[in-house]
């Protein structure tokens, strides 16, 4: 089988009824969705598959045979981040970062549709994905702001900056 | 105090974002086997006729079972004078439903699942107890070794007792006694990340052993003690944690991948599932509280009589320590200078149960405050002025007789009053957690203040 | 023991393929399936997967829609202004994650969940007088949904059509977040005939009409009393079945009361 994972071309191994969830996680490390109950009832694990935000637990490998795979890594990195990798940065939308990778893949989704910075259309986007940290808010805030095309800077919250602001706490 | 108020990066906020965060799980081991477990099907049972033999004679399968381990049973407080109760894997019997039997390791998760399921065991079952209530009844059946409640507090008592001045007194003077029984159910902590472990032998006999457990070196003297191992063979690399929220403090993983990591000589990873997650991890412990307030008309507690019984299930774990401190907080924020606490760690077919934010304490906050709600309805009184007239004060003393210092209850409550737009009479308003004097100290009052220069 | 694994790429082939069903698991979506297999609780041999198989979309010639059995739970939203309550029962049931992936005929095949009632659309269709054709043994055949629910699990749904109602009403009991299974729910529909129709899930078995209380439709309070004698509840980790006794009756009044206010 074939997968596009992030723009490039990837050939599948895995048994076909095999998850994508693990096919991504097992076969090709890519380890930005979770696992967090393999049922479809966390969002830990969703990636975008042609665009759409799905359960990559719920996912036989076999039924998305040739379409293109959309993960966090595909997103930005930390030299490049996207808005919404930025607004989760800036907003504090992450603790643990378990459910982060799930959360932001959704997020895109909502923003690739159009969304706009509405907490309640936000909420009904994310609404599939469980945190047991953060109470939801700074998360809502962070899609929200970057519904709303929001620059943020980064010299602060982002860590790479170190905290040289505040004196040489090191 | 420069980072308070201030925005400041999280160290790990980007990898967070950008998926480079490594939890425990997404570390690949090349030639990990996968850990599953054979459990207990059934609440309270004898058992017998463990057999391994066809999981075993699988291709790449290794098993352990209690016979594996060094020390069978370590009490993981037992530096807190908790003794030992609980075996790392059953025995001969079992005493929660999901309890470990034993843990397989195979080269692939499916392996690992039909080694599981090609284990079997006798269970003659036993009566189960599910409520603590029932745990003192004389048919009550008993099962624990040490009976239905733990017996190792100071001097061998079976209770954690407080005592403070004459509450018999209290009792007599009060205008009404106000009764509440309050009970929180347990909860389940449910973090993203289930119970997670990956442990590698190293080729100089050490153990690397990555975790998810909030508390390193504390699971490392776990480990070390059930393994008879010294700590220098121990390498423990943690704290990226998916959520614990006081549920990985068990070391509930650990322990047994390092064994099976010794046994097989292979690195050995075990995740829990959400099911597991969900039967077998311990919760916040239900809580049943009972208390009994002597009260005057005009708003004064004059003592406090309290039962509780905290549901430890199966052990003992850490609840002889969460009652302890629950006990010491049973007045809340507030000052009961007459005090009758009795405290029992109570074993129920439960899984047993452990910390959760909080530890004792939330319990006790939750029952406080409500029973405080409760005698400001009963008596007809405003339930601002009611706590702020019994607040915690410099010179009042807690329930195990420790002067405060610098209390924050009358701050705290007359900063709530004013962000929820609720009047105060100018009496109350102007009240401040200085030392009694006044009208704020009674005449029973006198000579129950300790001296905050003693702390 | 892995599985045989199939994949027709037209009806007629997984029809073929199904052939009469002997062992064989069919995924529409995998939403149902695929966690029983990641878990281990089952252990299919032969399996059928319908995700290129052709079946999906629905389409509407004059008054008659048809859904594709692999049309998504997600796109019976677009039915919103034909169907009211089809595309709200739709949007309560999960997220639009798995709405996304979840199929009708999944949903209607749907077997007892664990600890919870499954199958919403179950109702919903029913009180559309849906009609659902399938292949199995003996080999096609089209029947009333009620039929083809006691025998779902021996057959390949191919299609499920009804008429377009006059009016449509639905309303559930839920857990007010989206991860929660529906608790209890009923759809009410007044056919162009104006025949009205009424049905439940959330019971102890499939979704099944509510027909004493169709009987007496014109009277909403009789109606919704005699709703629980038509159907049989269960406890379950949700509720007790005490409690649907009890709510049912509001449903029912609540869906009737819309429907007639809608007239």
């Amino acid at each position: 089988m074939n997968l596009t994972v992030n723009g490039v071309a990837t050939s599948v191994e895995s048994a076909p009824l095999t998850s994508l969830l693990d096919v991504l996680r097992e076969e090709l490390g890519i380890t930005s969705p979770k696992a967090g109950c393999e049922q479809g009832g966390c969002g830990a694990c969703t990636v975008l598959v042609d665009g759409e935000a799905r359960r990559s637990c719920l996912t036989p490998v076999a039924a998305v045979d040739g379409a293109a795979i959309t993960t966090v890594e595909g997103l930005g990195s930390p030299e490049h981040l996207a808005p919404i990798q930025q607004a989760f940065t800036h907003h504090y939308a992450a603790q643990c970062g378990f459910c982060t990778s799930g959360m932001m893949m959704a997020a895109q989704a909502y923003l690739d549709d159009g969304g706009n910075d509405d907490h309640e259309a936000i909420q009904d986007a994310l609404g599939g994905h469980v945190c047991r940290c953060t109470g939801y808010v700074k998360i809502i805030d962070a899609v929200a702001a970057a519904a709303r095309g929001e620059s943020f800077d980064l010299s602060v919250t982002a860590a790479g900056t170190s905290m040289t602001n505040l004196g040489g706490v090191s | 105090m420069k980072a308070v108020g201030a925005r400041v990066p999280r160290y790990d906020g980007v990898a967070h974002v950008t998926g480079h965060t490594m939890f425990v799980d997404d570390l690949k081991i090349p030639g990990a086997l996968w850990a599953k477990a054979f459990r207990s099907p059934v609440h309270n049972a004898g058992m017998s006729n463990l057999d391994t033999s066809k999981a075993e004679a699988m291709p790449g399968v290794h098993v352990i079972t209690w016979n594996d381990v060094p020390l069978l049973e370590y009490g993981h407080l037992s530096a807190l004078g908790i003794p030992a109760d609980e075996p790392l894997l059953a025995k001969d019997e079992v005493r929660y439903l999901g309890q470990p039997i034993a843990i397989v390791a195979a080269p692939s998760e499916e392996a690992a699942m039909a080694a599981v399921a090609a284990i079997t065991a006798d269970f003659d079952e036993r009566p189960a107890l599910f409520d603590v209530r029932k745990a003192f009844d004389a048919d009550a059946p008993q099962i624990h070794a040490e009976g239905n409640w733990y017996r190792h507090f100071e001097d061998e008592m079976d209770r954690r007792q407080i005592r403070k001045g004459n509450i018999d007194e209290a009792f007599d003077k009060a205008d009404l006694i106000v009764q509440g029984v309050y009970r929180p159910a347990a909860i389940e902590h449910a973090p993203i990340e289930t119970q997670v472990c990956q442990v590698v032998p190293e080729a100089n006999g050490r153990l690397t052993i990555y975790s998810c457990t909030q508390a390193l070196y504390f699971s490392m003297g776990v480990v070390a003690a059930h393994l008879q191992l010294p700590l220098n063979k121990l390498k423990v690399v943690g704290g990226t944690v998916g959520g614990g929220f006081g549920g990985k403090v068990d070391t509930a993983t650990e322990t047994l991948c390092a064994l099976l990591a010794q046994k097989s000589g292979k690195p050995v990873r075990w995740r829990w599932t959400r099911e597991e997650e969900f039967l077998c991890s311990s919760t916040r412990a239900p809580w049943h509280m009972e208390i009994a307030d002597a009260v005057t008309k005009d708003g004064w507690i004059l003592g406090r009589k309290m039962l509780t019984l905290h549901d430890s299930g199966a052990y003992a774990r850490f609840s002889p320590y969460g009652l302890t401190k629950h006990s010491f907080h049973h007045t809340g924020a507030y000052s009961i200078p007459n005090l009758e606490f009795d405290g029992y760690v109570v074993y129920t077919n439960r899984t047993p149960t452990t910390a959760m934010r909080g530890f004792g304490v939330t319990s006790v906050s939750f029952a406080t405050e409500t029973h405080m709600s409760r005698i400001a309805l009963e008596l007809g009184i405003d339930p601002y002025e009611l706590r702020l007239k019994n607040a915690n004060r410099v010179g009042d003393t807690s329930p195990n007789q420790i002067a405060y210092t610098d209390p924050s209850t009358v701050p705290t409550i007359l900063a709530i009053a004013d962000a929820v737009g609720h009047d105060l009479t100018p009496e109350y308003k102007a009240m401040t957690p200085g030392p009694r004097s006044g009208a704020l100290l009674p005449e029973h009052l006198v000579g129950q203040l300790g001296n905050p220069e003693d702390h | 023991m892995a599985p045989e694994v199939l994949i027709p790429s037209s009806p007629a082939e997984a029809a073929s393929l199904f052939g009469d069903g002997t062992g064989t698991t069919v995924i529409g979506g995998g939403t149902v399936v695929v966690p029983d297999l990641t878990s281990g609780r089952i252990d299919p041999g032969r399996v059928l997967l319908l995700s290129r198989a052709g079946l999906d979309g629905f389409t509407v010639d004059g008054d008659t829609i048809t859904l594709g059995a692999t049309t998504t739970v997600q796109s019976l939203l677009g039915l919103a202004d034909q169907v009211a309550a089809l595309a709200a029962c739709a949007a309560n049931l999960a997220d639009n994650e798995i709405r996304g992936q979840a199929t009708v005929a999944g949903n209607l095949c749907v077997g007892a969940g664990y600890e919870a009632p499954r199958g919403d659309l179950q109702g919903c269709l029913l009180a559309l007088d849906a009609r659902v054709r399938s292949t199995g043994p003996g080999g096609e055949t089209t029947e009333p949904l009620e039929d083809f629910l006691a025998h779902r699990h021996d057959r390949l749904a191919l299609d499920v059509s009804f008429e377009r109602p006059a009016a449509s009403t639905f309303a559930s009991l839920a857990y007010p977040h989206t991860h929660e299974y529906t608790v209890l729910a009923v759809t009410a529909a007044r056919s162009g005939d104006g025949i009205i129709r009424l049905a439940a899930t959330g019971l102890a078995g499939p979704g099944a009409r509510l027909r004493s209380a169709e009987a007496l439709a014109g009277d909403i309070e009789a109606a919704a009393a005699a709703a629980p004698g038509d159907v049989t509840f269960a406890d379950d980790a949700l509720a007790s079945a005490w409690y649907r006794s009890q709510v049912l009756p509001v449903l029912v009044r609540r869906v009737l009361s819309e429907l007639e206010e809608s007239a």
